[in-house]
């Protein structure tokens, strides 16, 4: 079987990490996020100054601890700058009586928009459960014919703080193979076979295939192709269970050398009776790779089902 | 190493499991106050800003030292982010370092921070792994680490009871530290009995998950003349390996040794064990510790469990290795390193409480970051030379 791949074309790997996180807010944008949900703004005077921060900050005076309090901001303003995305006008908008600008968008009829223009806030309507996040309740400002100027007041009552804020994060990548490994995970998936690059100079080979001896730093050149049989070097039966996990423990993480090669391969250990791990496998264990039985592979590690010991004691698999 | 650089201030936060009372920034400047107040000084006096904090996967705020920024007062100053996983914290007071030695500034603040409670710590951590091979893998830093762990363990009879003894002793010191969370001692069986999380690392071998900020003001000599105490930086180095290392020791580090020596020699150090009066390390499992004994060389190789066993770094023995409890009182990973220089040096500045080793002149700290590639070490002493 061929290679699989034209290599006048670039190699990617496509990867996605979704990362949920719980965010601390702090006082100032708790209070801000939670005013929202009562369609009201909220901001930081400080008392010294008269300063009116917009969103609320909770270290406005740097290192120095400066008085401030929460305030009402108007839902008016004035447009000071914005511009055009694809997905719609983007401005900084000038509250009322503040000294800071907003970052929002305009929404309405947006065709004539200019700076300087009077906006006034736009709110989200239906439940919050549907907003992507609390600050949205805040829909956005709207162009308005209502030259009246608003001011700032006191907040009376304030709400509760939201403490802790649910986030996440989707990351999607495109990672550049690079002839070594573009050519490594090729030789995995077309012809089951684990390859790797020998230093001239060392004549160490390494595994995963490299174009620099990391050792001598002289170019590698050679590939080579590797045993699918080893040593492990070192093992942990993987109890710990997280987020992120490819894997359902109890399963053993090793460091196998290959055989003939100078490097370290991180796989599992698999094919045999996992609950006497501790017993049957020990440093310096002999392994061999159980390709997985799909033609052709997914061009990865895990076209290896896992490495299975060899030559086990009579009570193992 | 150029001009000689004091520490005159150093603040730590109250660390938790989790800050709900604080932003990221909050953390930071709480430390970075408490820093400041130490050393009788003001932002005024800050003439650099470093900020060291872990991967932005941690936190999801990409480029925090922006945020940062405000809180602490430091526009219109030198402000650079450093970032080196776990030893992130020495590898930022390494930066102030050099900006002092090197004679462009006077007075460096340095801040570490990381708030671990907001993300999915071992899937971030998981990505320092190359994205081709071994990611999916990758059990954060808790495989490999049991792994290489279990090499050592005939060779070099770093046992699991010798761990364990760590894990009593750090926990117990932990009682005597003010800004550790952790505060429950254990008893060697209670560890060998808690469960595997990764064999042979178990429950009570690994720290708490943490939130917490630790910040340091360096000074140049004549910017420290008004100090009452400055600790002297001796030396200081943060080395790395190669990641996919040839024929790499699974015995000890290799960059810890080269980082050991190149500090020993700045300092004079010929006999770390003697020379040295206190020690912290960054284990943050219990085994990390014991491979660091012999890296430091503060014994022979394959000595540690000796050296635990004969409670020579109990808080009362010869050479003291984490009086404040090290990680396993609390691990706010990107400060870790940090709060290492900063017990080392308020211990030889009298200033470490309840956990102060009595007469302690001469202190040793070391740093592990990334996952296994990257270590650092420092010596600071009361005296200058």
């Amino acid at each position: 079987m061929g290679l699989l791949v034209d290599y006048d074309e670039p190699q990617m790997m496509a990867a996605t990490l979704t990362m949920p996180y719980t965010l601390t807010t702090g006082p100032a944008a708790g209070t801000f996020l939670a005013e929202l949900a009562n369609n009201r703004i909220v901001g930081t005077r400080i008392v010294s100054t008269g300063r009116v921060i917009v969103p609320p900050e909770d270290y406005p005076g740097g290192m120095s601890d400066v008085e401030t309090e929460f305030v009402e901001v108007p839902q008016t303003g004035a447009v000071t700058t914005f511009t055009r995305t694809v997905n719609g006008v983007v401005a900084l908008i000038r509250l009322d009586g503040a000294d800071t600008d907003l970052l929002h968008r305009v929404v309405g009829d947006t065709a004539g928009l200019a700076a300087g223009d009077r906006v006034a806030a736009s709110w989200h309507t239906g439940s919050v459960d549907e907003l992507a996040s609390p600050f949205l309740q805040l829909a956005g400002f709207a162009a308005t014919a209502d030259g009246t100027t608003g001011e700032v007041t006191p907040l009376s009552g304030p709400a509760e703080a939201i403490a802790e804020l649910p986030y996440s994060m989707k990351l999607d990548y495109e990672h550049s193979y690079g002839p070594y490994y573009g050519r490594m995970f090729d030789e995995l998936a077309s012809a089951r076979r684990i390859v790797g690059s020998k230093c001239p100079k060392c004549l160490n080979v390494l595994v995963p295939a490299r174009g620099n001896c990391d050792a001598c730093f002289v170019p590698t050149g050679q590939l080579m192709d590797v045993a699918d049989t080893g040593t492990i070097l070192g093992f942990s039966v993987i109890h710990l269970e997280f987020l992120g996990q490819k894997r359902k423990p109890p399963y053993v993480y090793a460091e196998i050398n290959l055989d003939g090669t100078a490097t370290r391969l991180i796989h599992n250990v698999g094919g045999f009776d996992i609950t006497k791990a501790e017993e049957l496998l020990d440093i310096g264990s002999r392994v061999r790779a159980v390709w997985k039985d799909v033609s052709p592979g997914s061009g990865t590690l895990d076209d290896i089902e896992y490495f299975e010991p060899i030559d086990l004691p009579s009570s193992g698999a | 190493m150029g001009r000689s650089v004091a520490v005159v201030g150093c603040g730590q936060t109250n660390h938790s499991r989790r800050r709900t009372d604080v932003t990221q920034v909050g953390l930071a400047r709480e430390a970075a106050q408490r820093a400041l107040a130490d050393a009788d000084l003001t932002m005024e006096d800050i003439d650099s800003v470093i900020i060291a904090t872990g991967p932005v996967l941690f936190a999801a705020v990409n480029q925090p030292d922006k945020w940062i920024v405000d809180a602490l007062g430091a526009q219109g100053k030198p402000v650079v982010r450093v970032t080196s996983g776990g030893g992130t914290g020495l590898a930022g007071a390494l930066a102030g370092v050099n900006q002092i030695a090197a004679g462009t500034h006077e007075r460096v603040l340095v801040v570490a921070y990381d708030k671990l409670s907001e993300g999915a710590l071992q899937y971030s951590i998981s990505t320092l792994y190359d994205p081709f091979w071994g990611r999916e893998f990758a059990v954060g830093i808790m495989g490999f680490s049991a792994s290489y762990w279990r090499s050592r363990i005939k060779p070099l009879g770093h046992t699991e009871e010798a761990a364990a003894m760590v894990a009593v002793k750090n926990r117990k010191n932990a009682m005597l530290n003010p800004y550790a969370h952790v505060k429950k001692e254990v008893s060697v069986d209670d560890v060998m009995n808690s469960r595997y999380l990764c064999s042979p690392i178990k429950l009570l071998d690994v720290p708490p998950i943490s939130d917490g900020a630790c910040a340091v003001v360096l000074s140049s000599e004549s910017a420290a003349k008004n100090s009452p105490d400055p600790a002297w930086i001796r030396g200081m180095a943060y080395m790395a390996e190669a990641e996919n290392a040839i024929r790499r020791s699974m015995r000890q580090s290799e960059p810890l040794t080269l980082a050991a020596a190149k500090v020993y020699k700045q300092a004079g150090i010929t006999n770390p064990r003697r020379q040295c009066d206190v020690v912290e390390v960054q284990e943050p499992y219990t085994c990390f510790e014991l491979s660091y004994y012999e890296g430091l060389g503060l014994t022979r190789e394959g000595g540690a469990a000796e050296l635990i066993a004969s409670g020579a770094t109990q808080i009362d023995g010869d050479i003291p290795v984490n009086p404040s409890g090290g990680c396993a009182g609390a691990n706010p990973i990107g400060a870790a390193a940090l709060i290492r220089l900063a017990e080392v040096v308020q211990q030889v500045r009298g200033r470490a409480g309840d956990h102060q080793i009595p007469g302690a002149k001469v202190g040793l700290c070391q740093a592990g970051g990334g996952w296994a590639n990257l270590r650092g070490v420092s010596v600071v002493s009361a005296q200058k030379n």
